[in-house]
């Protein structure tokens, strides 16, 4: 043995698929210590899934050799057991991980199947769910919680095999926010353990947070190194398929304007080194960009593209009538999914739907496009009211609705079939018009649309090309306004890259949209105006650039909602701290770039 | 959020019902329902209605939400006692018109079977209500323990069962996902006549499958993953073990109501 430490150790490991004709692995050699934090990354398709299945034991390599915790899984089926023991997964989505309806009895799972006894059981069980901290939710049924605390559900189960290496695989890329923070800590939590830990990850903030990151690219290790030195060659992120951190975005564009920063992910180190920069420095190349006018003129009141007056809307059954009418008793109170909600959309803007998980914005959503009536008040389409069965295919034919996950509503057998469905049904095109409309929806998503294309299952395409090919099918119905329920859940960042751009195309191009998010930093990106739900009801509605700097809204002290703020803001604040104080609030990196240079030239040091 | 699908789920509760070994629950249940097939007479189904209430009440379930489990049946029972109704051929006619009409016997068997078909099912809503999906897969793995030994893998059927039960929500949320995409794209789902009708569900049974097929092979990586062999090695967390004073009474009182629902049938 050479590195009797390693826990795992993978020599010029190599994997193919049967069919395939090129391997998901070839020639991975990688080690991990014991208690290493290790992230793999990668585009999609570049293998990470596959290694952690290797890892795990699930697949056996077809060539090169490997071990756990100094084990040969190929020596005997004995030590192929005793190999996949000291490993355990925690894979992509939540909700298909759990075989039970109660939190504890689904930890108990993996001691039950490793024929534990039961007071062992029982100790693992309690030890396990104290691991993630949610001890609380020991008798909760698994359908009652939020994706994220689902998630830490899953590792716990994990921890409960009590393994030396826990392989998670995306566990965090179905999840919002606020989920995603939740499995990041108790990551993070973990580490004091000691246990190793094998990540997948699209993030690059968890990555960002490894002891070290190797990096993936058509079944080859692509790059490998620490955080550190993935942050000293910012190239490397669109390389590797990963976010430009903020920090390392801004740093960059100042450089191209004549700064010298350090490049660090450390936002407070950078903010230090810029505003001493400012103070020191004369600002020579500057040329002052005019700031882009955000927002629709609001020179004459058009016609709303979409409005809410008064809506509500409750999915417990209206109270039923009273037997007994003469016996007064007080109402029962019914909840409200959608509370007297009054929001109008004028024709050409974004308006990002913000809130936290399950303040109604999905239900909002379904009202808009007449998917659910509303039980009190009105909702209209381009004057139509959505209640009006008459009016029902004109509101169709206005209003397009782009659901979580629309991959998963794709049905026919071909691609063209499939994109057809919805023009068909509205009766808007047909023939060669037809083909036409398949065929421009197809390239606005980022597909060629080759005739093999049109021509093939849109089953046996990569998840993001599901996504596309649904996304094309929605947009082939030619509708002015477009609801979109989360459309970069699940996507890598090129996904979500080619999202952003086909968002901002579709509002240039005069479209309406309706846009739910979760992330502030898309909504000061992407969005004109920004509506806010809590617990159904509309508590903030106005141009983007005022509910963003709210911190009731964005932060979570003294009661406020805690959104989120666009890291721009969050940044020009701690530089106001630092005595530099902007001329005028970012929303964006680039917006940031141009405060800076503007303050620069305004200051410039004697 | 989105309204939570009854079947199949669980109502969380600390009640002496909830505690009972879901064995015993399980043989009650089968037996009571054997009992309203067989129970006639009012004071027979009185009795069994009264047994029903009874455990729901000590189950500390609250009466709407019982009967909200129970109104998925309105319409099969609607239609059974309208069969009833019309093609009774025995019995004094109390109603005529035209080639309808309506006997004394059609009458009394609307309301037998309504009564038995509704006693039965609230029973088995009762047994899922208070008893989880592992407690159902534990339980039935206990009953039928004995049938291993002639090579039924009766632990891998319990653990279907379990599973099945588990995701009976999940794929209710899918279905109305994907009829809520596809009413978007202006499916028109209420087809003419039966081609047209099979026609118009392919796009929602087409995702629905693929979707059943996406969660089953995530659970069985995920199932694999965390040990699941199917051996008989394997363990179970919550032991099996007759409460004396519990489950005795429970058995007890099933037993009475039981032989007592049979003979008032007997004399009735």
């Amino acid at each position: 043995m050479t590195s009797h430490a390693s826990i795992i150790q993978l020599d010029d490991v190599t994997f193919a698929y049967p069919g395939m004709a090129s391997p998901a692995l070839a020639g991975i050699s990688l080690e991990a210590q014991p208690g290493e934090h290790v992230c793999i990354v990668g585009p999609n398709g570049s293998g990470k899934s596959t290694l952690a299945q290797v890892v795990n034991g699930l697949l056996t390599p077809s060539a090169g050799s490997m071990r756990i915790g100094g084990i040969d899984p190929a020596n005997s089926a004995e030590s192929a057991l005793e190999a996949r023991r000291m490993v355990a997964t925690v894979f992509q989505h939540p909700e298909d991980q759990m075989v039970t309806s109660v939190v504890a009895d689904d930890v108990a799972f993996g001691p039950e199947n490793l024929g534990l006894p039961r007071g062992e059981i029982t100790r693992r069980v309690r030890a396990s769910l104290a691991a993630v901290a949610i001890e609380s939710l020991a008798q909760a049924d698994p359908a009652d919680l939020s994706g994220g605390q689902r998630q830490c559900v899953a590792i716990a189960g994990a921890l409960a095999m009590d393994p030396q290496v826990l392989v998670l695989d995306e566990p965090t890329s179905m999840l919002d926010a606020p989920g995603r923070a939740a499995v990041r800590s108790t990551i993070e939590r973990l580490r004091e353990h000691g246990i190793t830990i094998v990540h997948i990850t699209h993030d690059v903030d968890e990555a960002l947070a490894a002891d070290r990151v190797v990096a993936l690219n058509g079944g080859r290790i692509a790059w490998e190194g620490t955080p550190d030195q993935l942050v000293r060659t910012p190239t490397l992120f669109a390389e590797l398929g990963l976010d430009e951190p903020h920090t390392v975005d801004l740093a960059r564009q100042l450089e191209a304007r004549g700064f010298r920063l350090p490049h660090t992910i450390d936002a407070q180190l950078l903010c230090e080194a810029l505003a001493d920069e400012l103070r020191t420095r004369r600002i020579s190349t500057a040329v002052p960009t005019p700031q882009k006018s955000r927002g629709h003129d609001a020179s004459q009141p058009a016609e709303p593209a979409l409005s809410f007056s008064q809506a509500s809307y409750t999915y417990v059954d209206p109270p039923h009538r009273r037997l007994l009418p003469f016996i007064h008793r007080e109402a029962p109170r019914v909840p409200y999914a959608i509370d007297c909600v009054s929001l109008a959309l004028e024709p050409g803007t974004v308006t990002a739907l913000m809130g936290r998980t399950g303040a109604g914005k999905s239900t909002l959503a379904e009202l808009a496009c007449a998917l659910k009536l509303p039980c009190a008040g009105d909702v209209r389409v381009q004057g139509a009211s959505t209640a009006d069965r008459a009016a029902r295919s004109r509101v169709r034919r206005a209003i397009g609705y782009v659901g979580q996950f629309p991959e998963r509503q794709l049905f026919a057998a071909t691609v063209r079939e499939d994109v057809a469905y919805g023009p068909t049904n509205l009766g808007i095109a047909a023939g060669d018009e037809l083909d036409r409309l398949v065929r421009d929806a197809l390239r606005a998503c980022g597909l060629e649309p080759t005739d093999e294309l049109l021509g093939r299952s849109p089953h046996q395409l990569s998840g993001g090309q599901r996504r596309a090919v649904a996304l094309a099918g929605v947009l082939a119905m030619q509708q002015p306004i477009l609801v979109l329920d989360e459309p970069m859940a699940g996507l890598d960042p090129a996904g979500r890259d080619r999202m952003r751009r086909l968002i901002v195309r579709l509002r240039t191009e005069g479209a309406t949209l309706l846009l739910i998010t979760h992330s502030a930093d898309d909504a000061a990106l992407l969005a004109d105006r920004v509506a806010v739900l809590d617990r159904g009801r509309l508590v903030a509605h106005g141009p983007a650039r005022d509910i963003l700097r709210d911190p009731r809204i964005t932060l979570p002290q003294n009661d406020g909602l805690g959104l989120g703020e666009p890291w721009a803001l969050g940044f020009e604040r701690a530089l106001a701290t630092r005595g530099i104080d902007l001329p005028a609030a970012p929303l964006t990196v680039d917006e940031l770039v141009e405060e800076v240079i503007r303050y620069g030239t305004a200051h410039q040091p004697r | 959020m989105a309204r939570r699908i009854s079947l199949g789920s669980y109502y969380a509760a600390v009640s002496p019902i909830h505690a009972l070994d879901p064995r015993v629950k399980i043989a009650i249940t089968l037996l009571y329902m054997v009992s309203c097939l067989i129970a006639r007479g009012a004071p027979a189904l009185a009795l069994a209605t009264l047994l029903a209430l009874a455990t729901c009440t000590l189950a500390r379930i609250p009466l709407g939400r019982f009967a909200r489990q129970l109104r998925p049946l309105a319409a099969v029972l609607v239609v059974t006692s309208l069969v009833n109704l019309l093609f009774a051929d025995v019995g004094d006619v109390v109603a005529a018109w035209g080639p309808f009409a309506i006997r004394t016997a059609g009458i009394e068997a609307a309301v037998l079977y309504t009564v038995r078909f509704l006693l039965m099912f609230a029973m088995g809503s009762l047994l899922m209500l208070t008893t989880t999906p592992t407690a159902i897969a534990d339980g039935l793995r206990g009953l039928l323990a004995p049938l291993e030994r002639f090579g039924v893998p009766v632990g891998e059927a319990a653990m279907v069962v379990s599973i099945a039960l588990r995701f009976v929500p999940t794929l209710a949320r899918d279905a109305r996902a994907i009829t809520t995409a596809q009413t978007a794209r202006g499916a028109d789902l209420a087809g003419r006549g039966p081609i047209a009708y099979v026609r118009a569900c392919i796009p929602l049974a087409t995702p629905l499958f693929t979707g059943a097929m996406r969660h089953a092979e995530n659970l069985g990586r995920a199932m694999d993953a965390r040990g699941y062999t199917g051996s008989a090695e394997r363990t179970c967390w919550h032991e099996l073990r007759l409460d004396s004073r519990r489950d005795g009474a429970a058995i007890a009182v099933a037993a009475i109501c039981l032989v007592a629902i049979l003979a008032l049938s007997v004399i009735g």
